[in-house]
């Protein structure tokens, strides 16, 4: 024997021992799994949604919606403005994006000057004005519809985050694909479709709404509370800036989320939240904080249930550096939003105010000075500057897309529920079986030894096949296994192609050496473009495919590459040791 | 010695059929078959009122709802159909699903709607009609697209979100506690109010009319918006064209481009007559379906590159030959390996095709027909298309270069019959 042909021994005598340790978290149940796997192999082949039983949902952001109802009310305040002025206006919408002012006195269009439409700057431009007629043409603009497209789909996703936590599905899959979100949830209870499919669909909102601190309802909660328990009251105090006048809480704090939301819902009787009031829930991460503490932790917060200034009075919000060059959020409120602002910041100085996103606290900082028009969020100056940047960043984002919220839209659905997925498998691994059978009595009568060779080379090759789909973690689907099926198939088919020609030069009368040295050579380019075309297809299948099509494209690609090598060389290295012994060369070969 | 040895074989390797010379009956039965394809998906459409679509398109492509109904007790399809249009559901179609062997019980419907929401046009200006006043509010604007899963829905005073859910289940519809919320800024008193899956409708319409507790489950629901399917549908095409385009180019790079024209037809060939198969059996035609022809399309092309590249070898080998006769001693040198490995995957995907379900089922017929043709179309298609352009090139080749320098290309036809007289 060749040395050369001990080193490819020890090669795919690695490749399948390698093959089996990536298979065995898929194949061994966790609890019998020895120690040495949990560390170091743990990733399995995970079932497809219409395997599992799920939900899969997909969702497009309906910006048109959004932006029309921003400009309906953009109109309806440039039309109170321009009443106190002119009475002979009249304000209309055309289309999505344009707002037509018109004068029954042309005169009157001089109202509309730059100074007017100052704070309107950022949302619309003056794209047509006719001066005889009196008529103005506004339109919104444009790169403000993409940037806030952009925003909302964020926000969009990172709500339905939330949104699905709280639900506790095991592997949620929520990620952005062009302009619509897919929303993947496996495993989720058939009883629960109908309930979360009604969160998620919702609107996120963006709120504007004042802590109520020192109140004796938070302290009799505080009081209520277990000491050691995971639940704990902590007390906290801030003063005012300008008056110094000290102000001061209980808030719970916990690492716990899902039991501080059931301590939560089960509040009853003497400690009920009022009425009025709501208490909610700020997720505050390591970096936020100053304190040492390395995890992140909750913490709550009273707020008063109606909201003050909702987030479509917002009109711009920019991250800028204050004074002392740390970085902060300025944001301006349209006309109409800047009264209602200026009220209740005016009211509420040295308070909190809690920016509510679906009922989520994304911020609570303290009111400073009464609030109209321009507003300021300073960040707490703790953590690396960097960080802060980041968060800077994340809250103009919400701030921005809050002004426009625009809803979902649902735009495909599948569910599927558990039982399905059973049967489906069931079935699909039968039918594997048959034709696997069938394929390995075929080689076997037809080609014999060499059959034989074929065989354990298909069988290698479901062998890497799934240990490769289970190391890349990938997601096994009812049209992924019929890929699987189809490459059992199409497994021996490279093999039927070199052994005919084998064959053939046999009957040349060729040693088998020689014929199987040119069986090997002459076929390969032959299995390789066919390889290749496969591929090309598969690949187009890919990009083109979701979802479960995906899963098929997936095992075809795989399926492809594992089997160039199986039936390639791993059978050229068997056939090796069958005529490759120097010396006993065999007059004949089963083949 | 070893030229003496025996093997199994189906097809004897003296074998020598004459494929080219009777090509026309081959072509000639492929532009039948194509033709068939392309007058039966008229009258799929037109004709057949009982069909009614070109293909059977899955819910993926037409848009609309399929829900899978799993009855209690043995039911009737018409008094499933019955009960739906009572509750309003238009263009209802229910099928069996499944057969009796597959699924162990014979209760389970496949119910088809057009409708994405629950909610038809109809019913919506119903509800808008109901809801004119609410408490003391008055309703100043209802706002409801088709196949869209919410309403907006604005009143001149504000309301309690559950007020208004209570009210909307009065009229007739159904959201959920959570589903009706504020939309906008307070002031604009407008409520966004989310509806209940079709499924749950179509359930309340049938445990109303076949009595509660008829439905014991639904196994399955799919909806799809109608521009989504639009969308889905081409990007199918398009998928198919790329895939196409790719193949071709990849062999005009390997072979040269005499080999690619006859590729692209013999997969366009192969494409069409398992989209026929279809159109004839009117299976459901899903993505599913479209990723079997992406793949029969890569592995009708495995089967191509195995002749031609004998062809290639054999052009090169026998330059003192007629092209269109290396051609067909290819075609039979290769013929035991073309059957063999058709004749594996074959089996494979008949295997699946009698014994998987749902998708499986589907996707294993299209393979079926498409390893048929597929091998069909290698050897009667892609082939004699070779010829022609060979022929064509050569003559072309002889009238550019009248000079006498020998030919590049030696694979003519006129060769041969020249020395013969």
């Amino acid at each position: 024997m060749e040395r050369s042909w001990w080193w490819k021994a020890v090669l795919y005598g690695c490749a399948v021992v390698l093959a089996c340790l990536y298979l065995i978290p898929t194949v061994v149940p966790e609890d019998k799994r020895p120690d040495f796997f949990k560390d170091h192999f743990t990733k399995r082949i995970q079932l497809g949604l219409d395997l599992q039983g799920g939900l899969h949902l997909v969702y497009e952001v309906n910006i048109d919606k959004a932006v029309s109802s921003k400009v309906d009310r953009l109109s309806n305040d440039i039309e109170d403005a321009l009443k106190k002025k002119a009475p002979d206006v009249t304000v209309g919408r055309e289309g999505r994006d344009d707002i037509i002012v018109s004068f029954k006195n042309p005169a009157g269009l001089a109202n509309v000057d730059a100074e007017m439409l100052k704070p309107y700057r950022h949302e619309l431009d003056e794209t047509s004005r006719d001066a005889a007629a009196g008529t103005l043409r506004l339109r919104y603009d444009p790169e403000r519809v993409a940037e806030v497209e952009e925003l909302a789909l964020r926000q969009a996703i990172e709500t339905i985050r939330g949104r699905v936590d709280k639900f506790g599905v095991a592997e949620p899959t929520i990620i952005k694909k062009g302009t619509d979100i897919v929303v993947e949830l496996p495993g989720l209870k058939q009883s629960d479709f109908e309930r979360i499919k009604s969160i998620i669909g919702r609107t996120a909102q963006l709120e504007f709404k004042i802590v109520d601190d020192g109140t004796e309802y938070m302290k009799k909660l505080g009081a209520s509370l277990p000491k050691d328990g995971p639940i704990k009251a902590e007390p906290e105090s801030w003063s005012e800036k300008h008056s110094n006048q000290q102000h001061e809480d209980v808030y719970l704090r916990t690492k716990d989320r899902a039991g501080l939301d059931k301590f939560i819902a089960g509040l009853s009787g003497d400690l009920a939240v009022p009425v009025d009031r709501e208490l909610a829930i700020e997720e505050i991460s390591p970096r936020d904080s100053g304190d040492a503490a390395p995890e992140k932790f909750y913490r709550t917060y009273l707020l008063k249930r109606r909201a003050g200034v909702t987030g479509e009075y917002l009109a711009m919000a920019d991250a800028t550096w204050d004074e002392m060059g740390r970085p902060e959020v300025s944001f301006t409120m349209n006309r109409q939003g800047s009264d209602m602002m200026g009220k209740l910041t005016g009211e509420n100085v040295g308070r909190k105010m809690a920016i509510v996103l679906d009922d989520k606290i994304t911020s609570a900082p303290v009111i400073e000075s009464q609030i109209s028009e321009r507003g300021r969020i300073t960040m707490g100056g703790y953590g690396d500057p960097f960080k802060l940047q980041q968060e800077v960043k994340d809250l103009v984002a919400v701030l921005r897309s809050g002004a426009l919220p625009a809803p979902l839209k649902k735009s495909f659905e599948t569910q599927v529920g558990a039982t399905m997925g059973q049967d489906s498998i069931d079935k699909a691994k039968f039918s594997m079986m048959i034709g696997a059978i069938a394929v390995v009595l075929f080689m076997l009568i037809y080609y014999r030894l060499a059959g034989f060779i074929a065989n354990v080379a298909m069988v290698l090759n479901m062998l890497f096949m799934v240990a490769i789909l289970a190391a890349f973690e990938a997601s096994l689907t009812l049209p992924g296994i019929a890929g699987l099926v189809l490459t059992i198939g199409m497994a021996v088919d490279s093999n039927i192609i070199i052994y005919e020609r084998i064959r053939e030069e046999l009957r040349h009368g060729k040693s088998p050496r020689t014929a199987v040295d040119a069986g090997f050579q002459r076929a390969f380019w032959t299995v390789f473009d066919a390889h290749v075309t496969n591929f090309v297809a598969g690949i187009v299948l890919y990009s083109y495919g979701s979802g479960p099509i995906r899963g098929f494209a997936v095992t075809l690609l795989v399926g492809i590459v594992s089997n160039l090598l199986t039936s390639v060389w791993i059978s050229r290295w068997m056939f090796d040791l069958i005529v490759g012994r120097r010396g006993s060369v065999s007059a004949t070969l089963s083949i | 010695m070893a030229a003496n040895q025996k093997f199994f074989e189906i097809i004897k390797p003296g074998i020598d059929l004459d494929f080219i010379g009777k090509q026309k009956y081959w072509i000639g039965t492929s532009i039948i078959l194509v033709l068939a394809t392309c007058i039966m998906l008229p009258l799929n459409a037109y004709v057949f009122t009982s069909r009614g679509h070109m293909l059977n398109w899955n819910v993926e492509f037409r848009g609309g709802t399929e829900i899978v109904v799993d009855f209690a007790k043995p039911v009737d399809a018409h008094a499933v159909r019955e009960a739906l249009s009572a509750k309003g559901f238009d263009n209802v179609d229910v099928v069996t699903y499944g057969s009796t062997m597959e699924r162990g019980s014979n209760n389970a419907f496949m119910i088809r709607l057009g409708a994405v929401s629950a909610m038809s046009s109809d019913q919506a200006k119903k509800v808008e009609v109901a809801l004119a006043r609410v408490g003391d509010a008055t309703l100043k604007k209802f706002e409801f697209s088709e196949g869209g899963d919410k309403v907006y829905i604005r009143f001149d005073k504000a309301l309690e979100p559950t007020v208004l859910a209570d009210a909307l289940k009065a009229a007739g519809t159904s959201t959920t506690q959570k589903g009706v919320q504020q939309f906008g800024p307070p002031q604009d008193h407008t409520y966004e109010a989310t509806l209940v899956g079709l499924e749950s409708e179509v359930r309340v319409a049938l445990d109303a009319k076949l009595g509660a507790g008829a439905v014991s489950s639904i196994p399955q629901v799919s909806s799809v918006g109608a521009k989504a399917g639009k969308e889905l549908q081409l990007d199918g095409i398009r998928a198919l064209l790329g895939a196409i385009l790719l193949i071709v180019v990849y062999i005009a790079f390997r072979f040269d481009f005499r080999y690619g024209p006859g590729t692209i037809v013999a997969l366009l060939h192969d494409a069409v007559i398992t989209v026929g198969a279809f159109a004839v059996t009117y299976k459901e035609f899903s993505l599913t379906t479209l990723a079997a022809i992406l793949t029969i399309i890569g592995y009708s092309m495995s089967d191509t590159i195995v002749v031609f590249d004998r062809i290639r070898e054999n052009a090169s080998r026998y330059r003192d030959r007629a092209f269109d006769r290396v051609v067909n001693h290819a075609i039979n040198e290769t013929l035991s390996r073309t059957i063999l490995t058709s004749c594996t995957v074959f089996f494979v995907t008949l295997a699946m095709n009698i014994f998987g379900t749902g998708v499986i089922r589907d996707f294993a017929f299209a393979m079926n027909v498409g390893v048929v043709v597929g091998t069909y179309s290698s050897i009667f298609i892609a082939s004699p298309i070779l010829i022609w352009l060979n022929d064509k090139y050569v003559a072309a080749q002889k009238r550019q270069a009248a000079r006498p320098t020998a030919p590049r290309r030696p694979i003519r036809r006129d060769e041969e019959e020249a020395v013969e007289t």
